[in-house]
Order: C-alpha cells, then structure tokens, then sequence
C-alpha cells in the first residue's frame, strides 16, 4: 500500500483536476476546451474509483492492476482527443479541420493495429496486454504531436496566451516522463522514483488550472517585434 | 484528393516516429514506460505480474486446456 505521502500526492493531484474544472467554468472556457475538461472530471471521477479499488484490494491485486490499467488506457485516449482539439484551435484560421480528424483517425486506428501486432503473439492475456500496450504507445504519440504542434505554434506565430501555455504544459508534462522514464533507467534501484512519477501527474492540472485562473481566453501575447519600443 | 494524402502521410510520419522512439527507448530497458495519468500509485505491469490470476483468453471456445502458442514449440 502507498504511505501517507503517496496519498498526499494522490489527494493534491485530484483536488487540482478540481481546480481545473472550476477555474474552466468561471472563466467561461469549459465548452471552448471541452475535450480537456472532460479529460480532467474522467480522470477526476478514475481517480476516485481507483481509491475504492485500492482501499478493498491492495496495490498488488490483479483488481487494482486491472482497475489500474484499464482506465488508464481510456484516460489517455481522452488526453490525445484533448490534444487533437488543441490542433484544431491552433489550425482553425486554416480551415482544415477535416483533415486533421482524418489524420488523428489514421493515427488512432495505426497505433491501435500496431499494438495489437506487438500483442497478437505474446499471451493469454491479450486483452489486457494490449490495453497496456495501446496506453503506452499512445503516450509516445502524444510526446510526438506535442513537439509537432509546438513547431506548428511557432511556425504560425500563435499569440493566444492561454493556448499556448495549455500547450507548453502539455509538453513540459511529456517531456518530464520522459526524464523519469530516463532516470528510473540509469537509477534503477532509485526509490524515489515512485513519489516522483504521481507528483509530475500534479503538474498538468496545475498548469491548466493556472492557465485558466490568470489568464484570459481572449489575451495575446505581444510579439517581441511590436514589444520593443524603439528610443 | 492531394490534401488528404498529405494527412494520411503524416500521420504515418508521427506513427514510425513515436513507434520509432518507443522501440529505442524500450530496448535499452525492461519494456516498461513509467506514466502517470493522475496521481494515483502506479502498480506492476500486466506482464510482470507473476502472481494475478490468468484470466480466461478472449476467444476461448468451451472449457479446455490452452495450449501453448505454436512459436513456444
């Protein structure tokens, strides 16, 4: 079972997807995100089914394991339709959202094949292998569009201030994973490990909720050109 | 019809890319990718769990035994 300070954590990144959802609807922008916001009450709403799992079955149960992963696989299904939605903000001056529903279609339903090739051969437990398989898979495409959709912001020169840093939290939460992900190889008998994972869970509500509570749907950042005041 | 192809392509592009990236990353480890969606306590991966019960195979027609894959033998 985890200790008082993994529960702490738990309880801190809960009472943030909270903030997010709040500070959504009283700034007036839960139907602009929509697909975010739902990503946060899902996850909001896992969350507290997991704790009853847990609480009953332990962390070592294949009740837990199940509960675990199999929502886990739908929770990053929510995260790469929010991030889908984030292109279609970043592109909707362009007038092609058609195309890019087609082309997160394509890419769904090819990570989806590619993980139940990896999966098809390996066991018994094919359907949870490949929900693991798929979860895991679709974080990697998720690091990937993230840095693709940063290119693109720069690229067009997006100035909406809270677009952008829903976006760049998004990559900084990827990115952090990935430094876990590289530490906990270099490090393996590193224990700390295990508290860092759930705490860089914290960080994308906290910066969404921060996104929404200070800044306003409408700002723009000024570009640095129009920002010099020349004397 | 051009504009289409471009979306299908990248979207191949992004998918060899991240898989790309996850076959590198995974074979200089164990295969297991920490992530977190939430803050809850992460537990073992599936296949590493030695000791959960084996639920029954998806496509399991009547009650017997399983036998091991052909590429097993």
């Amino acid at each position: 079972m985890p200790g008082s300070l993994g529960y702490a954590i738990w309880l801190l990144a809960t009472l943030l997807e909270v903030a997010v959802v709040v500070c959504a609807i009283r700034r007036h922008c839960f139907g602009r995100y929509l697909c975010l916001n739902l990503y946060m009450v899902f996850s909001l709403l896992v969350s507290l089914a997991r704790y009853e799992v847990l609480s009953h079955f332990g962390l070592r149960s294949s009740q837990y394991l199940y509960c675990y992963y199999y929502s886990d696989a739908v929770l990053t299904i929510f995260l790469y339709l929010t991030l889908i939605t984030l292109y279609l903000h970043v592109f909707d001056e362009m007038k092609v959202e058609k195309y890019v529903r087609l082309a997160a279609t394509i890419l769904l339903a090819g990570t989806a094949l590619f993980s139940y090739a990896v999966v098809q051969q390996s066991s018994q437990r094919m359907v949870t292998s490949f929900v693991y398989e798929l979860s895991q898979n679709l974080y990697f495409v998720g690091l990937v569009l993230t840095y693709v959709l940063w290119g693109a912001i720069l690229k067009l020169r997006e100035t909406r201030a809270q677009l952008i840093q829903i976006v760049l939290s998004l990559g900084v939460y990827f990115s952090a994973f990935a430094a876990i992900f590289a530490l906990g190889n270099m490090f393996p008998t590193l224990q700390s490990v295990t508290y860092i994972t759930p705490l860089f869970g914290c960080l994308l509500p906290l910066a969404w909720a921060y996104a929404f509570w200070r800044l306003a749907p409408e700002a723009r950042m000024a570009p640095a050109k129009l920002a010099v005041v020349p004397r | 019809m051009s504009r289409k192809l471009t979306s299908l392509l990248l979207a191949m592009l992004v998918l060899a890319g991240a898989m790309g990236l996850r076959t590198v990353v995974a074979s200089h480890s164990d295969g297991a990718v920490m992530m977190a969606n939430g803050g809850a306590p992460v537990p073992p991966p599936p296949m590493f769990n030695g000791g959960a019960p084996v639920p029954p195979p998806p496509m399991a027609n009547g009650g017997a035994p399983v036998p091991p894959p052909p590429s097993a033998q």
